[in-house]
């Protein structure tokens, strides 16, 4: 049951439900009546490169936020410079280990299914800037894994402005060996149905991993970070820190899984969420759990849910700032822990703007 | 320490599970199996009007286009409906409940053997000043005996047998059974509303603060018999009550079905507090054979504005528990708590937790589990709670925190969050560990032994749960906690 089976197969019975226990805040079945029909392209020539940015008009509307000396573009579902039909895996190098995925979808009405590999060779430190953007009423599955060999690790950076009437789901598989590491910040703005989904497995000892994720709504705008964090090893580590800020009548939804495995032993998984709800008629939905099968580990979650703290408004606005301000400040200061988090600096300047632009319009 | 002392000794002296034995007495069962027909018999036994026949036929004819849930986390065998008892009582009690003298003296035996007070002055006979508690004791599928039933009719109290409530309060009856717990709620409410045998009524009139602890005893003696109780209780306004109920059974090697519904109503002002010590028989620990199936459904609706719910349970037998007390905030300023212990060992499975729906202006909520898991069992914590749009000003605390003993245990934590309103406030914090090394250490190095020093550590952690008990509830269950992980370490 996925979206991306249903749009293989054209079977509406195969979206995710609510009825679905790991669905129920994100209905599909109820939203997609009829699948749209896979994106065509029609010109001549090799189609990816005629989508590279500058050459077509129709994507013009997409500036990439990073800048990286390999880029990778899927545009419409195609992929441009990994071979075109079948994109063989997009492996690091030593002598660059940055790369920057860049994924647009210009126009509506159609759908599109990508599925990526890519690999972080043994030992290697790379760093993944990934950016999703979209400009109309499209249906997106994408399908990114994940593969780190041992004592590799990678910082992942995904900073996703997709369109308030697309329907998308994107879901990522990473898989640690021994000793890898892997940090991921996720940042959107939602769409109108919005599925960011992450499955972790820790099968190698001494595995760590720093999970963050930040959600910005507004309008009718739904967002879902999704995780599953599987430690099957012996001495894994897990932080995880995901943020919510909604207002108007949006929706978010953060459903954390975390699994200690019979065995992984000394694994320590913390895991926070918090949101703020600055509207009467926004919502946020919450499910952090824990599911734990060895006895000789540290496991904890916090969950908090509620308006910005009067108290500290006041305060500020004491000190001479005018109200609105004082919220804006607030807020930033309360999405900027997790921008604070991410390592790579020149990635954490492109995310705090991006963050302080998607703000600045909430 | 001397609480810890009377633990050891207590684990000394006793079997796991103390209340296994079965009572050698005639019974009356209805023919095995559940049809339309079984309703009927039920119904009949118990002199029923019409009117409530046709409510449980009506249950039935749902419940036979329901579908069995499976989402907790739990694994048994697929029930066969059919291979089992739904009604078992001693033999040719006449209708209704008796009067002491009547009481086959066999049963009076059992209840004397589990510790409760049936005879009056034996609960006078203690010391000057003890607390008085009444008791309707429920036998497989009847109330053989309500004690002090006079003493609170002269405050207006109404304390009695569903089968007597259904005779003698219709009106009341009528007005509220299934107004909380709805008949097709869910599959195994559904079931209970069809098949229910007996259980407690209680209703307090208002401004009427309940003079003693009201309790309820059940006891499931027959063999392939389940358990239908059906609790209803109706507190009016600025009225108060604290309501007890304690559960064993024998030991069997057959699981047994114990599908209960209880119902609570809470008026403008009112509160109830509900205190559960459930220890069913767990099944047996090395093969896991055998147990109580606990399915059960309690929910309280908070009607009134600044009513109070408070749920307290201790957690400690049954093969499966499966159960959320839960609190329907609907009154302005209405508040709900839930404290929980849930320990599971040998092979049991508890999915257990609370739900706080907050619907009213300035409702609040607290929730404290703890979970311990021991042996090979599971254990897991699911909660909801969440505010409606007009929920403005809710206010949620939980805390849940799970111990693990052993390496083969399980503990689970799967909150659910709902917040619709931008002006609610929601927290929830978890942690889930083993018993600390240090701890152990230090008590161990200070000379208590292995088994003593785990149970004080124990003790601790759930400490916060044990304060909410009424005080003879409290001891009770402090040697349950201790005699329920006896043989889970070393």
């Amino acid at each position: 049951m996925s979206l991306s089976t249903a749009l293989r197969t054209g079977d509406l019975a195969e979206l995710p439900s609510r009825r679905d226990e790991d669905w129920r805040w994100t209905d599909l079945r109820g939203l997609i009546r009829k699948i749209p029909p896979a994106y065509v392209y029609e010109g001549t020539g090799l189609a990816p490169e005629i989508m590279v940015e500058g050459q077509a008009g129709q994507i013009d509307f997409y500036r990439s936020p990073f800048n990286a000396n390999r880029t990778v573009r899927v545009s419409n579902g195609m992929v441009a410079g990994l071979g075109l039909k079948e994109p063989g895996p997009l492996v690091f190098d030593r002598h660059d280990p940055v790369i920057a995925l860049d994924v647009t979808n210009a126009g509506g009405g159609f759908s599109v299914h990508n599925r990526l590999t890519v690999r972080v060779p043994h030992g290697l430190s790379a760093v993944l800037l990934e950016s999703h953007a979209g400009n109309g009423d499209h249906v997106v599955s994408f399908d990114l894994d994940i593969d780190l060999e041992e004592g590799a690790s990678l910082e992942r950076i995904v900073l996703v402005s997709d369109h308030a009437e697309a329907i998308v789901v994107r879901q990522s598989s990473v898989t640690l060996a021994a000793t890898a590491s892997y940090a991921q910040t996720v940042l959107t703005t939602g769409a109108r149905r919005q599925r960011l989904e992450t499955r972790i497995a820790h099968p190698g000892a001494q595995a760590s991993v720093r999970l963050d994720g930040a959600y910005l709504l507004e309008a009718q705008r739904h967002a879902d970070l999704t995780t599953v964090v599987t430690h099957g090893g012996v001495d894994g580590t897990t932080a995880q820190l995901t943020k919510g800020v909604v207002r108007d009548q949006a929706r978010g939804v953060f459903q954390g899984r975390i699994v200690v495995e019979r065995g992984a032993d000394r694994t320590d998984a913390r895991m926070r969420h918090q949101a703020l709800i600055l509207s009467e008629k926004a919502e946020i939905d919450a499910k952090p759990e824990l599911l734990i099968f060895a006895d000789d580990v540290q496991c904890a979650h916090g969950n908090t849910v509620g308006a910005l703290d009067e108290d500290a408004i006041f305060y500020a606005m004491q000190r001479g700032l005018p109200s609105d301000r004082a919220r804006a400040m607030l807020t930033a200061a309360f999405v900027g822990e997790v921008i604070d988090r991410i390592e790579h600096e020149g990635a954490r300047a492109v995310a705090l703007a991006w963050a302080q632009q998607q703000l600045g319009e909430l | 320490m001397a609480a810890v002392k009377e633990t050891v000794d207590q684990v000394g002296e006793l079997e796991a599970y103390k209340h296994g034995f079965v009572t050698d007495i005639e019974q009356d069962f209805a023919p095995k199996g559940l049809s339309a027909d079984t309703v009927r018999f039920i119904s009949a036994k118990k002199g029923e009007p019409e009117w409530m026949l046709q409510w449980r036929l009506e249950a039935y004819e749902r419940w036979l286009a329901l579908e069995e849930p499976d989402w907790a986390k739990v694994n048994f065998p697929k029930i066969d409906y059919q291979d089992s008892y739904y009604y078992a009582a001693p033999k040719d009690p006449a209708s209704g409940p008796l009067s002491l003298d009547e009481v086959d003296p066999e049963i009076l035996a059992t209840y004397a053997k589990l510790g409760i007070p049936l005879r009056e002055q034996e609960v006078l006979a203690g010391v000057v000043g003890a607390p008085k508690y009444a008791v309707d004791a429920v036998f497989d599928s009847v109330s053989v005996v309500t004690t002090f039933k006079k003493e609170l009719a002269a405050v207006g109290v109404i304390f009695c047998s569903m089968s007597e409530a259904i005779r003698e309060h219709p009106e009341l009856v009528r007005k509220y059974l299934g107004s909380v717990v709805p008949v097709s709620d869910n599959y195994f409410a559904c079931l209970n509303s069809a098949v229910f045998s007996d259980g407690s009524f209680v209703y307090v009139p208002p401004g009427v603060k309940c003079p003693m602890e009201l309790s309820t005893y059940f006891r499931i003696n027959a063999a392939e018999s389940g358990q239908f109780e059906r609790t209803l209780i109706i507190v009016d306004k600025g009225a108060q009550v604290s309501y007890l109920e304690g559960c064993t059974a024998p030991m069997r090697d057959i699981n047994q079905l114990h599908a209960a519904v209880v119902e609570l109503v809470a008026m403008d002002d009112a509160t109830i507090k509900y205190s559960t010590v459930q220890n069913w028989y767990p099944g047996d620990p090395v093969t896991g054979k055998g147990g109580i199936y606990n399915f059960v459904t309690k929910r309280a609706d908070c009607r009134g504005d600044r009513s109070k719910v408070s749920w307290t349970q201790v957690e400690t037998g049954s093969a499966i528990t499966w159960k959320y007390p839960s609190c329907v905030l609907r009154g302005e300023g209405s508040v709900g708590e839930f404290y929980s212990i849930a320990i599971t060992n040998g092979r049991q499975q508890a999915d257990t937790g609370t739900k706080m729906i907050h619907l009213g202006a300035n409702t609040r909520s607290r929730i404290i589990s703890k979970g311990i898991s021991a042996g090979k069992s599971s254990n897991t914590y699911r909660g909801l709670v969440s505010a409606h749009p007009k929920a403005k000003g809710a206010r949620n605390f939980t805390q849940c925190d799970s111990l693990l003993i052993g390496k083969e245990c399980a503990a689970h934590t799967v909150p659910y969050i709902e917040a619709r309103n931008g002006q609610a406030v929601f927290e929830h914090e978890a942690t889930t560990t083993r018993l600390s090394e240090d701890q152990l250490f230090y008590a161990m190095q200070r000379g208590l032994g292995q088994e003593e020093a785990v149970q004080l550590l124990v003790n601790g952690f759930v400490k916060e749960v044990l304060q909410e008990l009424p005080m003879e509830f409290a001891v009770e269950a402090q040697k349950l906690v201790a005699i329920s992980l006896e043989g889970s370490v070393g």
